[in-house]
């Protein structure tokens, strides 16, 4: 990733240009860069951002020139303008920053989806949600807590546990220091979870299977210890008549109609106190770099934001 | 009494009518006069012996009949009930012992047979279309297997709730049976490949929920036939074991849903299975189920009720008449 010098991007019909305030980075920057995930190249990484309308294009009615908006899944935002189709783009509404937006349209919007769509949680119900302190867990532990579910976390450390119990799990199970499934079982009195909620995939999926309730549903979302190998369906019959999903956030934001609400309702809790992000780490456009290694290197807790202007 | 005995496993030819002593009800059993038992295709695997259970051993797992006798600390039933079940071992037989807790009572309004005839197939067709996936007016159930024991079952309950159904079937004859029980539409799956099918018919789209009892030869083009976000209930696997599942393919194919359920965890408390039986005897009742019976046999003729059930040749439920 080198910084350079290239044109301002003219908007075709459908699109507009936007001037970016800041774009996310997220591990899936990472997969387009290795090329893990392909892209022609050249390229300009990032796939979520926020900033002004500077420009429309011929077709564009949904917004105009001065508007706030923000946007995901759309190459290009390590820059300073990208051009990105008008129906990606969602207003963000008064007392919610540019930074915060760009924070929150991936991992925020997937929170979202997974505790109110994928499997509704009600209040009273229990999730199991791993990795609690990373991105999309700390939003996720927020939204269920305030759902009035119970929350059963894991973590990697203390400091992340405590991070995990501020952002309100109700238990937090230290997996490097014990057995989350022998934990859960016992936090449970034996009877088992309404959901689990799994990024972290291979080294967790069927230990996963084993603290849910008969009828009771795996939400695999993310492999961060790998893939999770093929699996037998007798499993799920054996251990009560399981269910299984592995959703992605581009099929819960399929539609126009979809995305606007979904990105509304997350900019709601963010307005009105109830969900608390945290961007603890800026860089300018020229540090992308460092901003990977830190990424990587998994020191970081909380969002890494670019910001061009810095 | 008389009963069918399987003394090693194999083909329909080890079941042999034997005279056995009648069990005796342990302190929380009932005796059961069995009036009638029903015939499903989990005594079969139990006789060849896919599925264990120590020899010899009398198969059958379902049925209605009259109590008997109960044990010194039975206290659900008493004798002279009418009643059915199903999970039980024993019931191709004159009498069988069952936990009282198994046993439901049978209105007056239903009969032996039917009650016999409901307890696996109904209770599934029930916790398929209410629970496993909550069926809504408007939305549309693939059902595979649409005239058979609980497909015809599932079409009609699928159809009471308002929604459209796409059923599949082997033969003509099967598919006129599954457009009678209230299919919308009936793809002959030697005939048309109902991938292709299904798409033409929802437009592209796909429909909201499969439910498959067919398994193996299904499960691929099940994954290209639903709505992004779409729910796939296997309730049993006919055709064979599907091979393990890639997870990543969930996803790939629109965020899908997958459950592989039995009935015992839809009527694991005693509420749960009076309430979900109570709910089909008044579907019968009311005249909204119509629950088909194939053919009963004489005890003596399990050996060809597991032929014709096998030969895949019958449409509805096949009974065992004591």
């Amino acid at each position: 990733m080198e910084l350079v010098e290239l044109p301002v991007p003219q908007p075709k019909a459908n699109e507009a240009v936007v001037k970016l305030a800041a774009s996310g980075v997220n591990f899936i920057d990472v997969y387009f860069r290795e090329g893990r995930y392909k892209a022609a190249t050249p390229f300009i990484p990032g796939q979520e951002g926020a900033g002004e309308v500077a420009a429309v294009g011929a077709d564009v009615k949904s917004v105009k020139v001065g508007d706030r908006v923000a946007w995901t899944m759309v190459l290009g935002s390590y820059a300073q303008y990208a051009a990105v189709q008008a129906d990606r783009l969602v207003p963000i509404p008064k007392g919610v920053s540019d930074q915060q937006a760009a924070a929150t349209m991936l991992q925020g919007m997937t929170a979202h989806y997974l505790s109110h769509d994928t499997y509704p949680l009600k209040r009273g119900e229990t999730a199991l949600v791993h990795a609690a302190a990373g991105g999309v867990g700390l939003l996720l532990t927020q939204m269920a807590h305030n759902i009035g579910a119970r929350v059963i976390a894991t973590v990697s450390t203390e400091e992340k546990a405590k991070l995990a119990r501020e952002a309100g799990a109700d238990d937090v199970i230290l997996y490097t220091q014990s057995d989350f499934e022998a934990e859960t079982k016992r936090l449970m009195a034996g009877k088992g979870v309404d959901v689990v909620y799994d990024s972290v995939g291979r080294t967790t999926f069927e230990k996963g299977l084993n603290v849910l309730r008969p009828r009771g549903m795996m939400v695999l979302f993310g492999g961060s210890s790998g893939a999770v190998p093929p699996f037998d369906l007798i499993q799920l019959s054996q251990k009560g008549s399981l269910f299984v999903t592995r959703p992605s956030l581009a099929n819960y934001v399929a539609t126009r109609d979809e995305l606007v609400v979904r990105s509304g309702a997350v900019f709601g809790m963010i307005a009105a106190g109830k969900l608390k992000l945290r961007i603890e780490h800026t860089y300018p456009l020229a540090e992308a770099q460092r901003a990977h290694q830190e990424l990587e290197g998994r020191k970081t807790t909380g969002k890494l934001l670019l910001i061009p202007s810095l | 009494m008389k009963a069918i005995r399987v003394q090693h496993t194999g083909g329909p030819e080890v079941m042999e009518l034997a005279e056995v002593a009648a069990p005796q009800p342990k302190a929380t059993e009932a005796l059961v006069k069995v009036k009638v038992a029903g015939v499903n295709s989990i005594d079969g695997w139990f006789r060849d012996g896919r599925l264990r259970t120590p020899l010899p051993f009398i198969p059958g797992q379902e049925g209605a009949g009259v109590v008997t006798e109960t044990g010194p600390q039975a206290k659900v039933v008493k004798v002279g009930d009418r009643v059915a079940w199903s999970g039980t071992l024993g019931s191709y037989a004159e009498y069988v012992a069952a936990p009282e807790e198994h046993l439901v009572p049978v209105p007056s309004s239903i009969s032996d047979e039917q009650a016999a005839a409901v307890m696996m197939h109904g209770l599934t067709a029930h916790y398929l279309v209410n629970d496993a996936h909550k069926l809504k007016a408007g939305e549309t159930a693939l059902v595979h297997a649409a005239a058979g024991g609980v497909g015809l079952l599932v079409v009609q309950m699928a159809r009471a709730i308002g929604a459209r159904v796409i059923g599949t079937a082997s033969s003509e004859e099967k598919a006129q049976l599954a457009r009678e029980a209230g299919a919308d539409e009936v793809i002959v799956f030697t005939r048309q490949d109902f991938e292709t099918e299904v798409k033409r018919l929802t437009d592209g789209k796909g429909v909201d929920v499969v439910y498959d009892g067919v398994g193996k030869a299904t499960f691929e083009k099940n994954l290209n036939v639903m709505r992004l976000r779409g729910m796939l209930v296997i309730y049993g696997m006919s055709s064979g074991a599907v091979p393990p599942v890639d997870p990543a393919k969930l996803s790939e194919k629109g965020s899908l849903y997958m459950a592989r359920t039995t009935l015992a965890h839809f009527t694991a408390t005693r509420s749960e299975l009076l309430a979900r039986t109570g709910a089909l005897f008044s579907m019968i009742e009311d005249g909204k189920l119509h629950v088909r019976i194939a053919k009963k046999y004489p005890l003596a003729e399990a050996a060809q009720a597991h032929r014709d059930m096998e030969a895949r040749k019958v449409a509805g439920k096949l009974l065992l008449v004591p």
